[in-house]
C-alpha cells in the first residue's frame, strides 16, 4: 500500500502545473515533435553504434590524459572508486548530482570504508543532511518546506536559522563551499559523453558541477554507457531539448564541456550494469533513449499523488520501473509495475518518444511469465477471459445473481468488510438485466426491416462494459447512427482481449482476440464506444494476431465520436431537436481517448452541439479518473485519490452534466458520486447526442 | 546584426543577467571603477587574458588571477567571454584548465566583457569551434563553458533563488 501525504501531493500537483506552463513558453516557436524526433533518432543511432562510440570516446579521453575504466556492474564501479580514493588519499569526496551513483549505492559503500561522500546539489545536500531519500529526479527535496529545512539546519549547525529561503540558500552556500574546498576528490555524472573528442557534457543550474570538477584535485566521472553521443553537434541537439523539457528553461545556467584532467588526475568510469542486455533486447532497448529529463514524472498523475520515494526503487516513475527491472531485477520492479496507470500521458511529453506505458505492459508480461502474477489475475485472465465460453458463463452467473448482489438503483450492494477497500470510494455497478446484444436485436431488428438505410452499413462494437453493464451506451450510439441514416449492425458481445493484455497475459489476450476475430462479421466501419477496446482492436490486437483478418478489422475501427464529428456534423445540425434544453456540460478526457486516439476535439464538438453550450472546462480535464482497469484493484488508495480530485474538478465547473467517451471512466465517476453524493450527472457522449436528436 | 544584439540582450535579461552597453573598453573600465566604489568592492579575481593587458589590468591592480585555496568569499570576478549566443542569452568561454572557470564561478558578482561582434545566433554557429577546442590535446585540458544568467536553484519549495553556488549577479558589459 502506497503512503499518500496530502501536503506533498499539493506541492507536486502545483509544481506540475507551473512546469507545464513554463515548458509551453520555452517551446514557443519550436516544433516539439521535430525536436524530439531528431533527438530520438540520434539516440537510436548512437545506441546502434554504442560499442564503437564508447571505444572512440575512451581513446580520445585517454589522449587528453584521462584514465578510462569499464565497470560491468555497480559493485565493480564502487570497488574502482574505492581504489582510486585509496590511491589518492581521499577521505572526503564531493559529488555533483549523479543518479548513477545512487544506482550503485556509492555513498553507503564508501561510508562503510571510512570515506565520506557529500552531495553538493542543494536539494541532494538537504536530503542527505536529513538522512532521507530524494523525492524527484530534478528537485530531490521538493517534499520539504522552508520550515522543515530551517529546522534541519538549526539542528545540524546548532544555531537559530530563519525560515527565509534566500537566507537558507546563503547558509547552504557557505557550508557546501567549505566542504568542496576541503574535499580531495570530486565526482560527477555526465549528461553526455562525446565520442569525437572524449569530452563530457555537464548540465547544471546551481554551478556545483563547476566547483566539483575544478576545486578538488581528483575528478571522477561515473557515467552509464548509453550516454555516449557521436559529436559536439549531437550534444547540442540534446542540449536544445533537455532543459526545455526538464525544467521549462531555454538553457540551464551552466553547461560545461570538459575534455581531460585539470590539475590532478581524471578518471572516467563507464558503467554497464545490465544495460548491454537491455540494448540487446529489441523491445526494451527503447528505454535506453531516456535522457533523464523527468518530464514523464512531472506529468504523471500517480507520481503527483505518491511522490518519488514511494514510486521508486532508485529510479522513479514508469521509466524508473523499466530501469529497475533491468538493473535491480524483476523482483524489485514487480510492485512498481502495477502502479503505472498506463494512461500514456507521459508519452506526449517524453523527449525521446519512449512508449513507456507499452513497455510497462511488456514488463508485466515478463513478470507474469516468471510466475510473478497474483493468483486472482491468473484465474481471471488465463482462466476465464481466455475462453469466450467461460466468459459468457461468468457474466451469466453474475446476471442471475443480480437480485441478490444489486440494489434497485443499478449499483451492487457493498462488498464484505474484507473487500471494503475496493468499493469504499466508489460503488460498483450491478450487471444489467439484459445484455446489449440482446437489447439491440430487440430494438433494431424491427427498425432495420422498416426503414431502408441511405448511407450504408456500420457495425458497432460494444465491449464488455457496454455488453454487461451499460447497454444504454451502445443503444444510444445505435440510435444516433440510425437517425443519421445508417444501417446499424453489431459485433458479437465478446471481450477484445485488452484486460488480459494490459495485465501482461499476452497468451490469454491472443486467445480472446482470436476468438473474436473468428466470429466477427463486419459490415462497413467498426464503430467503437470504448477507447480502450478501440486501442486493442486498432493496434495491439493486430500486433498479437498478425492475421489478415485482424489487420482488416484494425483498418476499419473508428471511435464513435470521431466518426460522427468527421462525417456527420451537417446532418447532425439538422437532426438536433430545437426544443432540446440547453445544458451546461463539462468534458472528462479519458486517457486512451485523448492520449492514444487523439479524439478529444471531436467529442467536445459533439457535446457542445448536443447541449447547446460551450464546454465548461474543468481543471486538468485529462487527469486520469483512477479507474484504469485492474489498476483500481491493485491500488485502491491511489484510485480513490485520483477520483476525489476528478469529482472536485467536475463540481467546481458548476456544470449540469459531465460527458466522457469511456464506459470505464463512467463506472468510476458514477460510482464515486454514488458514494459521495450529491451527483453531477455523468453520461457518454453518445447518450447526450441521442437525447438531443429528433 | 542589431536584431541579433537585441535578442541577446533580451534573452540574457530574461535569464536574470544585467546588461550594460559601452562604446569603448575604457568606458567599461570607468563604469567598473564607479561600480566598485559604490558597492565597496576592493578585491576580486581577474581572468589572465584581462590581467595581461588593457585598461582593466591598470584599473584593478589589486585583482588576482588565481583564487587562494582557502578563499571562500570573493567579492567580484572580471572575465571576458569568447562569444555570446542570441538564442538563449548565453556567454561562451573557451578555457584551458580551471583557473578561468573559477574566476567565473567563485565570486559573488561576475562581470563579463563581451564584444558585440562576437554574438552569434545559436550554439550550432560555433559548434565547429567548440569541437575544435575540445580536440586540443596537452595539459592543461580544454574546456568550454556556457553561462546563462546567475547561479540559480529552485530546490526549496520550487522557489527560484539566485546565487546558490556561483555568482548571484552576472553583469554583462557589452562593448
Amino acid at each position: 500500500m502506497k503512503k499518500i501525504d496530502p501536503g506533498l501531493k499539493k506541492i507536486l500537483q502545483d509544481f506540475s502545473k507551473s512546469y507545464r506552463a513554463k515548458r509551453r513558453i520555452v517551446l514557443e516557436g519550436y516544433d516539439f515533435e521535430d525536436l524530439r524526433t531528431a533527438l530520438a533518432e540520434l539516440k537510436d543511432r548512437s545506441l546502434d553504434q554504442n560499442a564503437e562510440l564508447l571505444d572512440r570516446f575512451a581513446d580520445r579521453a585517454r589522449a587528453h590524459g584521462g584514465i578510462v575504466l569499464r565497470a560491468r556492474d555497480g559493485g565493480e564501479a564502487n570497488d574502482m572508486i574505492l581504489e582510486i580514493c585509496r590511491d589518492h588519499g581521499v577521505r572526503t569526496m564531493v559529488k555533483s548530482k549523479s543518479m548513477v551513483s545512487e544506482e550503485t549505492g556509492l555513498n553507503g559503500f564508501l561510508s562503510g570504508h571510512g570515506i565520506e561522500a557529500r552531495e553538493t546539489d542543494l536539494g541532494e545536500w538537504i536530503v542527505q543532511l536529513a538522512a532521507e531519500r530524494p523525492t524527484h529526479m530534478v528537485l530531490p527535496a521538493i517534499h520539504l518546506t522552508r520550515r522543515d529545512v530551517a529546522a534541519l539546519f538549526a539542528a545540524k549547525f546548532g544555531r537559530p536559522v530563519p525560515d527565509d529561503i534566500p537566507a537558507l540558500v546563503r547558509l547552504a552556500r557557505g557550508e557546501i563551499r567549505k566542504e568542496v574546498f576541503a574535499a580531495q576528490a570530486g565526482l560527477t555524472g555526465a549528461n553526455s559523453l562525446i565520442a569525437e573528442n572524449g569530452a563530457i557534457m555537464l548540465v547544471t543550474n546551481e554551478g556545483n558541477g563547476r566547483l566539483v570538477t575544478s576545486i578538488p584535485p581528483v575528478h571522477i566521472v561515473l557515467a552509464s554507457i548509453e550516454k555516449v553521443l557521436p559529436t559536439v553537434v549531437d550534444a547540442l541537439t540534446l542540449l536544445r531539448l533537455l532543459p526545455r523539457n526538464a525544467t521549462g528553461q531555454t538553457i540551464t545556467s551552466y553547461v560545461s564541456f570538459i575534455a581531460g584532467p585539470h590539475r590532478g588526475p581524471q578518471y572516467v568510469i563507464l558503467l554497464d550494469n545490465h544495460r548491454s542486455e537491455m540494448l540487446a533486447d529489441p523491445r526494451f532497448r527503447e528505454a535506453l533513449r531516456c535522457v533523464k529529463c523527468s518530464a514523464c514524472l512531472n506529468v504523471c498523475p500517480v507520481y503527483q499523488i505518491v511522490g518519488g520515494e514511494e514510486y521508486s526503487h532508485i529510479y522513479m516513475g514508469g521509466i524508473g520501473t523499466l530501469f529497475t527491472a533491468w538493473i535491480h531485477g524483476l523482483k524489485a520492479a514487480k510492485d512498481l509495475a502495477k502502479v503505472c496507470l498506463r494512461c500514456h500521458r507521459c508519452e506526449d511529453y517524453c523527449a525521446t518518444k519512449i512508449p513507456i506505458a507499452d513497455l510497462i505492459t511488456a514488463l508485466a508480461g515478463r513478470i507474469r511469465d516468471k510466475g510473478g502474477a497474483p493468483l486472482w489475475k491468473r484465474f481471471a485472465f488465463d482462466g476465464v477471459m481466455a475462453s469466450p465460453r467461460l466468459q459468457r458463463t461468468a457474466f451469466k452467473a453474475a446476471r442471475s445473481a443480480r437480485k441478490i448482489i444489486s440494489k434497485k438503483d443499478g449499483f451492487s450492494r457493498k462488498l464484505p468488510v474484507w473487500m471494503k477497500k475496493y468499493d469504499r470510494f466508489r460503488a460498483l455497478p450491478a450487471p444489467a438485466a439484459a445484455v446489449f446484444s440482446k437489447l439491440f436485436k430487440a430494438e433494431f431488428g424491427a427498425r432495420r426491416a422498416a426503414a431502408k438505410p441511405a448511407k450504408g452499413t456500420v457495425t458497432i462494437f460494444g465491449g464488455c462494459l457496454v455488453e454487461h453493464f451499460y447497454p444504454e451506451i451502445g443503444l444510444a450510439a445505435g440510435r444516433v447512427l440510425s437517425k443519421l441514416g445508417y444501417e446499424v449492425r453489431i459485433a458479437p458481445g465478446m471481450c477484445c482481449g485488452f484486460p488480459p493484455s494490459n495485465a501482461g497475459f499476452e497468451k490469454a489476450a491472443g486467445e480472446a482476440f482470436a476468438a473474436l476475430v473468428k466470429k466477427i462479421k463486419i459490415a462497413g466501419p467498426l464503430i467503437t464506444v470504448c477507447p480502450t477496446c478501440t486501442t486493442m482492436l486498432a493496434k495491439r490486437g493486430a500486433e498479437i494476431a498478425g492475421s489478415e483478418k485482424a489487420k482488416d478489422l484494425a483498418a476499419r475501427v473508428v471511435p464513435f465520436s470521431r466518426f460522427v464529428a468527421e462525417n456527420e456534423m451537417d446532418s447532425l445540425a439538422r437532426l438536433l431537436t430545437k426544443e432540446r434544453p440547453a445544458l451546461s456540460a463539462t468534458y472528462h478526457d479519458s486517457c486512451h481517448h485523448k492520449n492514444l486516439l487523439k479524439a478529444e476535439r471531436a467529442s467536445r464538438m459533439l457535446v457542445e452541439a448536443a447541449t447547446r453550450s460551450g464546454i465548461r472546462e474543468m481543471d486538468e480535464p485529462d487527469a486520469c479518473c483512477g479507474f484504469a482497469g485492474t489498476f483500481s484493484l491493485d491500488n485502491p488508495e491511489i484510485s480513490a485519490e485520483l477520483l476525489a480530485d476528478k469529482l472536485g474538478a467536475i463540481e467546481r465547473t458548476g456544470a449540469d452534466v459531465v460527458a466522457m467517451d469511456c464506459p470505464g471512466c463512467l463506472l468510476q465517476i458514477r460510482g464515486g458520486y454514488r458514494r459521495k453524493g450529491p451527483a453531477v450527472r455523468s453520461a457518454h457522449t453518445a447518450e447526450l447526442l441521442d437525447e438531443a436528436m429528433e | 546584426m542589431n536584431s541579433l544584439i537585441e535578442r541577446f540582450i533580451e534573452k540574457a535579461q530574461l535569464a536574470g543577467a544585467e546588461v550594460e552597453q559601452f562604446s569603448t573598453i575604457q568606458d567599461a573600465a570607468d563604469f567598473l571603477k564607479t561600480f566598485f566604489r559604490e558597492n565597496k568592492i576592493e578585491t576580486g579575481l581577474i581572468s589572465s587574458g584581462l590581467k595581461a593587458a588593457g585598461p582593466f589590468a591598470e584599473a584593478f591592480p589589486q585583482f588576482e588571477k588565481r583564487p587562494a585555496p582557502e578563499s571562500l568569499w570573493i567579492e567580484a570576478g572580471l572575465v571576458a567571454a569568447d562569444h555570446g549566443v542570441a538564442e538563449t542569452g548565453t556567454l561562451v568561454h573557451f578555457d584551458l584548465g580551471d583557473d578561468e572557470k573559477n574566476v567565473w564561478t567563485l565570486p559573488e558578482i561576475c562581470l563579463c566583457l563581451l564584444e558585440k561582434a562576437k554574438i552569434v545566433p545559436d550554439l550550432e554557429a560555433i559548434a565547429p569551434r567548440i569541437a575544435g577546442h575540445l580536440s586540443r590535446t596537452g595539459l592543461p585540458s580544454p574546456q568550454v563553458s556556457l553561462v546563462t544568467g546567475p547561479s540559480r536553484t529552485a530546490d526549496i519549495e520550487c522557489q527560484l533563488t539566485i546565487g546558490v553556488h556561483g555568482p548571484s549577479r552576472l553583469i554583462i558589459l557589452l562593448i
